[in-house]
């Protein structure tokens, strides 16, 4: 078996690229040498080829930067487009701090480990060098020429070769015995397998739930313990899961309206004073129940309109409003809204709309109207009246004059 | 390296100088007062900025005790001369001020959010603090470059001791310099806007121009044979500091931009909303191209960095794009769209005639490279 290397220890920089030039003539194998310290000219003087990792650095910065732009393209305007800070879907303003990030995120891993593991192929704790007895005197102040087997070497040739440059001290350097237990093949092989790891978990991951929705445990709420439509239930003997009312009786809070249409119900008045603890009942009822399709002004542009296409009313619009003159404020607040009959006396002014009156909203409220669904479930008498009057505020916040100006 | 004889100055040079000058005068007469004045800001801080830049880059090198950049330190100090020729012109730039700052008008006085920095933005203090700034730079000129031209007959390395103490000072008069240029000549158009960022983008910029002159400079001067001593390791230098505050310029301005983008603020916004409309657009995006892109992928390989012809083209772009970057910054005040016919093409051959005449002349003065200074050596030793 032949050896590793032949090193030829010279005794200043000058002496070694002197050398360089003749050992390299005689082509007996690789040039390698070792220094304590940089000397300029050695690339040249080595021919060692131009490094790729400037190119690699800019290749991956470019591919960094591109990532990020797609990555934040697709989720922000393609997958899960969000109206944020009143900005389209597509800003790539808002795109740039990332994109700089994750390209100088890229750039800076390719350089590194490119560097190390990639060109420079370490950690190479095996390396024959190391263990040579001229070892420390490299790094002090000695310098060494290098012959290395490429793949065979003739070590007898080679100590010929840089006796006659110049070296004053001679080394053969055998093969090791076993090569050692981490190399830079190694780690960049099990960094490879958990790259690929991680992006087949990822990409998987996103398609298992994009295909199977309910996959446990991402069940997206579906598993509640709670008993669904047409399941059995132990818990009453009749097997049903809620026990029926006994005929001819009626909830405290929920009694039926005393109007069998719509047109009956304008009659109605509004029972409930106008105080500040009404209103903020009121708001509280028509933001969870009614703001998600009516909108939190009551204009019809709630967020489920737009997710579904549906087309809920919009109160803000003439045909609904109170009309009239307004009540004379007294008191804190002002008297109650007048009841249905005392509006239909006169029409809004200016709307060309005869006055909508507060029982046709209540009448509403409990039989739903087109798509809209009954609330009388969810809401006791007390807070639907609460949300008429709520529903009159913001018409009269939205069309507010200048007297209303404190 | 013996003292060259003074260039034979072009007739061709002269004579677009003299044509420019003529356009100049005419502009005064038949364009309006407005865009004479705004034409005469930007060409004034033009230079004004480079010879700022390059005096920045020689108080750098003492500041930091830099040795690559000693044999190349001549070319920035004569470059930085152009400070004197700068004093008179800003002297005249003051007549812009009633005309073009609002908040030295007497309408001022009507508005209370300029009201209340009457003081500050009125003309008796405005031009002391220009005039404060003019100083300080002679100051400074008189001890970097005055001291390192004498340096070349004395050798007193007392020269090399003084400069540095000095150079932690006028890092703080550069500082004020460069904001008294940007708040009070550019961002003083428009009182009601303001950044604070604006002082720092100045000084990229005008580091920029300060850079690419020296480069430029250089790479004529290795042309003519001059220099000898100074190897590819020092332009790679140079051409790193290029394309290293490309990026600084780039980064800035974008952060600038992108703040008041996403804040919105209306009165923030209206700034940019000028500038990308009515035409202006355009130059927004051509000033992102030519201070940005061509430049940072003109110069990203390592062989680019030190070759002199890509470094040439390179500067003189980079000249080009800070004068761009004056006129976008300046000329949405005035209103009239993008504007540029024979009043602005005068302004540019006058003012670019101007300086051009005198780092001709200036090339004249003192060696190439400061042979008394004794770290000139150590300089020219430098590898990369």
């Amino acid at each position: 078996m032949s050896d590793f290397a032949v090193l030829g220890l010279f005794d200043s920089a000058d002496a070694l690229m002197k050398a360089i030039p003749q050992v390299k003539a005689k082509k007996l194998g690789r040039l390698e040498a070792y220094t304590p310290y940089p000397i300029h000219g050695m690339d040249e003087a080595l021919e060692l080829r131009r490094s790729p990792l400037g190119g690699m650095v800019l290749a991956m910065g470019i591919l960094g930067a591109l990532t990020a732009l797609g990555a934040q393209y697709w989720i922000s305007a393609i997958d899960y487009p969000i109206v944020t800070g009143g900005k389209a879907p597509w800003s790539w303003e808002a795109f740039v701090p990332i994109m700089f990030e994750v390209m100088v995120a890229f750039a800076t891993f390719t350089a590194g480990l490119g560097m190390l593991l990639l060109l420079n192929k370490l950690p190479f704790f095996g390396h024959p060098v190391l263990n040579a007895k001229a070892m420390r005197a490299i790094t002090r102040d000695r310098f060494a020429l290098a012959l290395e087997a490429d793949p065979e070497l003739d070590a007898e040739a080679a100590k010929a070769a840089l006796r006659a440059a110049g070296a004053t001290d001679l080394e053969v350097l055998p093969f090791p015995e076993k090569g050692p237990f981490l190399t830079s093949d190694f780690i960049l092989r099990s960094l490879g397998g958990i790259f690929v790891a991680c992006a087949v978990a990822g990409i998987g991951m996103y398609w298992a739930i994009k295909l199977v929705p309910t996959l446990i445990p991402i069940t997206h709420m579906l598993e509640q313990p709670k008993v669904n439509a047409y399941e059995g239930s132990t818990f009453f003997a009749d097997g049903r899961a809620m026990l029926t009312p006994v005929p001819g009786t009626v909830a405290r809070g929920y009694l039926p309206v005393a109007a069998a249409t719509q047109e009956e119900a304008a009659g109605l008045a509004n029972p409930l004073p106008r105080t500040p603890e009404v209103l903020a009942l009121g708001k509280k009822a028509f933001t969870n129940r009614c703001a998600v399709c009516h909108g939190p002004l009551a204009n019809g542009q709630g967020s489920l309109g737009a997710a579904y296409g549906a087309k809920p009313a919009n109160l803000q619009a003439g045909q609904f409003q109170a009309g009239g003159d307004r009540p004379v404020p007294s008191g804190p607040l002002g008297p109650p809204q007048a009841s249905g009959a005392a509006s239909q006396a006169k029409p809004g002014p200016g709307s060309g709309f005869p006055p909508y009156p507060d029982g046709k909203i209540y009448w509403t409220i409990v039989h739903g109207k087109n798509a809209m669904p009954s609330q009388a479930a969810d809401l006791t008498v007390d807070e639907r009246w609460a949300v008429v009057h709520y529903v009159r505020a913001l018409q009269r916040a939205q069309n507010a004059k200048d007297e209303d100006l404190p | 390296m013996s003292t060259p004889a003074t260039p034979k100055t072009p007739a061709l040079l002269l004579g677009l100088t003299a044509l420019g000058t003529v356009g100049v005068v005419l502009t005064g007469f038949l364009k309006g007062s407005e865009r004479f004045w705004a034409n005469w800001i930007l060409w004034f801080l033009f230079l004004f900025t480079l010879a700022l830049g390059a005096l920045f880059l020689v108080a750098l090198e003492h500041l930091v005790a830099a040795r690559w950049s000693v044999p190349l330190r001549r070319v920035p100090e004569r470059i930085a001369t152009l400070l004197i020729p700068v004093v008179p012109l800003a002297l005249v730039a003051l007549g812009a001020v009633p005309v073009l700052y609002p908040g030295a008008r007497p309408e001022a006085l009507q508005n209370p959010l300029l009201a209340g920095k009457a003081l500050w933005l009125g003309l008796p203090f405005f031009s002391f603090r220009t005039i404060v700034s003019l100083a300080l730079c002679l100051l400074a000129l008189a001890v970097f470059v005055k001291g390192s031209l004498s340096q070349d007959e004395t050798k007193d390395p007392a020269y090399n001791i003084r400069a540095r103490r000095f150079a932690p000072a006028f890092m703080a008069i550069f500082a004020f310099v460069v904001t008294v240029l940007a708040f009070d000549w550019i961002s003083g158009l428009t009182p009601e806007w303001y950044s604070d960022i604006f002082g720092v983008y100045l000084f990229a910029g005008g580091f920029l121009a300060g850079l690419a002159a020296t480069t430029l400079v250089v790479v004529r001067l290795q042309g003519k044979g001059r220099l000898a001593g100074v190897r590819p390791d020092h332009r790679f230098n140079l051409g790193g500091f290029l394309f290293a505050f490309t990026v600084f310029w780039s980064y800035i301005g974008f952060a600038q931009y992108m703040l008041m983008w996403y804040a919105n603020l209306p009165e923030e916004i209206h700034w940019y909303r000028e500038r990308l409309e009515h035409g202006w657009h355009g130059v927004t995006v051509a000033l992102a191209i030519v201070h940005f892109a061509i430049p940072f992928f003109a110069l990203v390989t390592r062989d680019a960095k030190s070759d002199p012809r890509r470094l040439r083209g390179v500067a003189m772009l980079m000249l080009g794009a800070h004068a761009l970057d004056l006129y976008w910054l300046i000329f949405p005040v005035l209103g009239q769209g993008v504007l540029f016919s024979w009043p602005e093409l005068s302004f540019a051959l006058a003012f670019l005639g101007l300086g051009l005449l005198w780092v001709r002349r200036s090339l004249s003065w003192g060696e190439d490279m400061p042979v008394g200074d004794a770290f000139l050596r150590q300089g020219l030793e430098f590898r990369l």
